[in-house]
């Protein structure tokens, strides 16, 4: 197996979402060499031995290779399922005068393995890799069938047509055949694009689903997984920071203890940890059907950050207002956001209620080191705003974040009362798609630290 | 150490002779890591032979074992090298005189300070150098097998400093210079998958994740490790295992208790799983309160199905 169609393979795994270095495509390679392809399992756990470096990329893994490598198995050429009997029409090369028809005739003549080495030629001189969506496949499979030269014989069948009975008769046999070329000629592309197409496609894809409003995105299927994916990300950024900034003053006694075995030198410095933080989140999320799809996301982004942020609780309200700290920690945030949405969803918020509430249920623990984040559209239904119970809260913790679904320009409008709140938040952010969520428990990570 | 390996079924029987049975991915892994000088991230779950895949390659590439156990706040001075200031400044205070003497008959600063200098090399040599783990590796005369244990549980800052040693096989050492491995070592990283490691890692070396074994190859271990144990009840007792696997468990049972649970019925000598024998060395297997008290309440149905048999 060339090289080349390695290097293939590792593209189709990029585009399956893999992160493959350079370096790393060069390792596989020389592992598939120490190995040979002689053996397919062998082969196969090479190749997953350099390229595949976290185990849940594995089944991505697992799936490229099968499609990729089964054309292989199939037959000898990989270009796939064309019928080794294709009835080719019998070639006239005798009647064949211009080189355009010389063309035409040898293409005619050519077996059919002929013909599919040819097809593969062709496809191997293009560059499929350029494929991004379902539609341009027609496109490219009339590119592949010019590179093969089917050109000359579309030609010879208008000529044809124009002759005498049996050259019509023939340019019917002709017309028969070349409609099954093309067949195959889309079969083959159709499979490129499933290699390259598809990955390209899912990156597009991923860049659509996290700008599009949170209202819309429950449709889509794979959010669940981007979710995560956003999560690991930004958890695995913060891990890092949490541990640089740990490091605290110089302990004097310590250093001067050691020291005096080295004769009062500091031959080595002791360092006081900080104690680790102590900081706790709390959520309150608004789960009337207006915002309740951004609650959703916002609270399966938190408990996916579990490992950098051990301490959150949450709390939702709509017609009422309650804990589900311990749905979340019981069930997997998918089946928790259903069961809370079940139990509390109405309509009906009556903000001043819920911080009464809040405030009733949590005063005890609210501290210097707390946050409160409220995820709500600030529509009152035109009851009392409760500013001032907010204002009470805001007092007792280190800063109240608000986020609102709705566009800036709307905060105000109708029965929101944004404006009375605001005066109370450190920050409040529009927080309508994945992007302003993910930039949104960015800049909550970074206040606290 | 050996240097020609002629194919992965060699390793598999090497391995297989030191009773330590493995799939043919866990082979594959180490002829490609021997074959390309590349180190092996080994991941999976606690007690599936990742350290005891160190050993057994060791044992089969005829090369030293040097390990070094990873834990949070390990640094530099415990996994590379530590500067023994204490004794340079111990043969500082004791060969004072004897400077002094070399120094009498100098008699300007100048030519006391040079000759001084003739003798600094000496207080900055390996005499004051203890070296830790990753240098005898890099120093050996002979090349080893590094076994650096949970990485996991090392400090982020570690992991990057490994870096160097993972891809060009060299450290730095500010007091000597760039030291670079004699003999290039084969490493092998375990990780328990505490805490993700960096990408910058990971893309340095070939990764093989062990999973639970199957129930064939759990059998074969089994057989192989505890060989006085009846056939028959082997088989009961890798399918109880397995079944366990399959639960809702805090703790999975892993290989390691597979076989403390073999051993404890070789010595009770057990000839099947009945009921009592199996509730009263359940924690043998299971390590949480609540796991045994769920594995309770299973056995009972889980034996008639086996009776039915």
């Amino acid at each position: 197996m060339p090289t080349r169609r390695l290097s293939e393979f590792v593209q189709a795994l990029r585009g399956a979402g893999l992160r493959i270095s350079p370096d790393e495509a060069s390792q596989a390679m020389d592992a598939a060499a120490l190995v040979g392809y002689a053996r397919r399992q062998r082969f196969h756990d090479a190749l997953a031995v350099t390229l595949v470096k976290q185990q849940q990329d594995r089944p991505a893994f697992e799936e490229t290779f099968a499609r990729f490598f089964a054309a292989e198995d199939s037959g000898v050429d990989p270009s796939g399922d064309m019928e080794p009997a294709m009835p080719a029409p019998a070639a006239d090369p005798a009647s064949a005068q211009t080189p355009e028809e010389q063309q035409a005739e040898a293409l005619l003549a050519s077996t059919p393995e002929q013909l599919q080495q040819r097809m593969a030629q062709a496809a191997a001189e293009m560059d499929f890799t350029q494929m991004e969506v379902i539609t341009q496949q027609g496109l490219y499979s009339r590119r592949l069938l010019m590179n093969m030269g089917m050109g000359a014989v579309d030609d010879r069948v208008l000529q044809l047509d124009q002759g005498n009975p049996s050259q019509q008769a023939r340019a019917e046999q002709l017309r028969q055949w070349r409609a099954r070329v093309r067949e195959q000629a889309a079969g083959q592309v159709r499979r490129q694009f499933l290699l390259h197409g598809v990955g390209k496609g899912r990156a597009l894809r991923e860049q659509t689903l996290r700008a599009v409003p949170f209202r819309d995105l429950r449709e889509f299927r794979d959010v669940q997984a981007l979710v995560r994916k956003m999560a690991r990300r930004l958890a695995s950024l913060h891990q890092r920071r949490m541990k640089t900034s740990r490091r605290g003053m110089l302990d004097a006694r310590r250093t001067m203890v050691a020291s005096i075995r080295h004769d009062g030198v500091p031959a080595k410095l002791f360092w006081r940890r900080r104690p680790p933080r102590k900081t706790r989140v709390m959520v309150i999320c608004d789960v009337s059907s207006s915002v309740s799809d951004a609650a959703r996301f916002l609270l399966q982004f938190l408990y996916a950050m579990n490992d950098v942020l051990p301490r959150v609780r949450s709390f939702a309200f709509a017609s009422r207002f309650d804990e589900i700290t311990d749905d979340f920690s019981r069930y997997s945030p998918e089946v928790a956001v259903g069961q809370v949405l079940d139990r509390l969803s109405g309509s009906g918020t009556d903000y001043a209620e819920m911080f009464r509430a809040f405030q009733a249920r949590c005063e005890r623990e609210l501290d210097a080191h707390t946050t409160v984040i409220i995820l709500g559209d600030a529509r009152n239904n035109y009851l009392p705003d409760g500013a001032e119970t907010l204002q009470a809260i805001r007092r007792r913790v280190k800063q109240v974040w608000w986020l609102n679904p709705e566009s800036r320009g709307r905060w105000n409008s109708g029965d929101a009362v944004m404006d009375r709140y605001l005066p109370h938040c450190r920050l409040a952010r529009q927080c309508a798609t994945l992007n302003d969520l993910e930039r949104v428990v960015d800049s909550l990570l970074g206040a606290l630290d | 150490m050996k240097t020609r390996i002629d194919s992965v079924e060699e390793i598999t029987r090497s391995f297989a002779g030191q009773g330590y049975i493995c799939s043919e991915q866990i082979a594959l892994a180490i002829y490609l890591a021997a074959q390309l000088h590349k180190p092996v991230l080994v991941e999976g779950p606690p007690g599936v032979g990742k350290t005891e895949l160190a050993k057994a390659a060791a044992a089969f590439l005829e090369a030293p074992l040097i390990r070094l156990q990873c834990y949070e706040g390990l640094d530099e001075s415990r996994a590379l090298y530590e500067w023994k200031y204490g004794k340079q400044l111990l043969y500082t205070q004791l060969l004072r005189d004897k400077l002094g003497g070399m120094l009498a008959d100098t008699d300007s600063l100048e030519a006391s300070m040079e000759r001084l200098g003739d003798l600094g090399e000496a207080f900055y040599s390996d005499t004051f150098l203890e070296p830790r783990p990753l240098l005898h590796a890099l120093r050996s005369d002979e090349p080893a097998v590094l076994l650096i244990d949970e990485i996991d549980k090392a400090d982020q800052e570690f992991e990057a400093f490994l870096l160097e040693l993972l891809s060009d096989f060299q450290i730095s050492i500010p007091e000597l210079g760039t030291v670079k491995a004699k003999h290039q070592p084969l490493v092998l990283l375990t990780s328990n998958d505490q805490r993700e490691l960096s990408d910058a890692l990971k893309r340095r070396c070939l990764h093989l994740y062990i999973p639970y074994p199957a129930a064939e190859l759990e059998a074969q271990i089994v057989a192989t490790r505890v060989p006085d144990l009846d056939a028959r009840l082997r088989e009961q007792l890798v399918a109880f295992i397995q079944h366990l696997r399959e639960q809702d468990m805090k703790k999975l049972p892993a290989i390691s208790e597979t076989l403390d649970w073999a051993r404890a019925l070789v010595l009770l000598h057990a000839d099947s799983l009945e009921h009592a024998q199996v509730a009263d060395t359940l924690n043998l297997v299971l390590k949480t309160e609540q796991d045994v008290t769920l594995a309770r309440e299973l056995l009972p149905a889980w034996l008639r199905k086996l009776g039915k048999r």
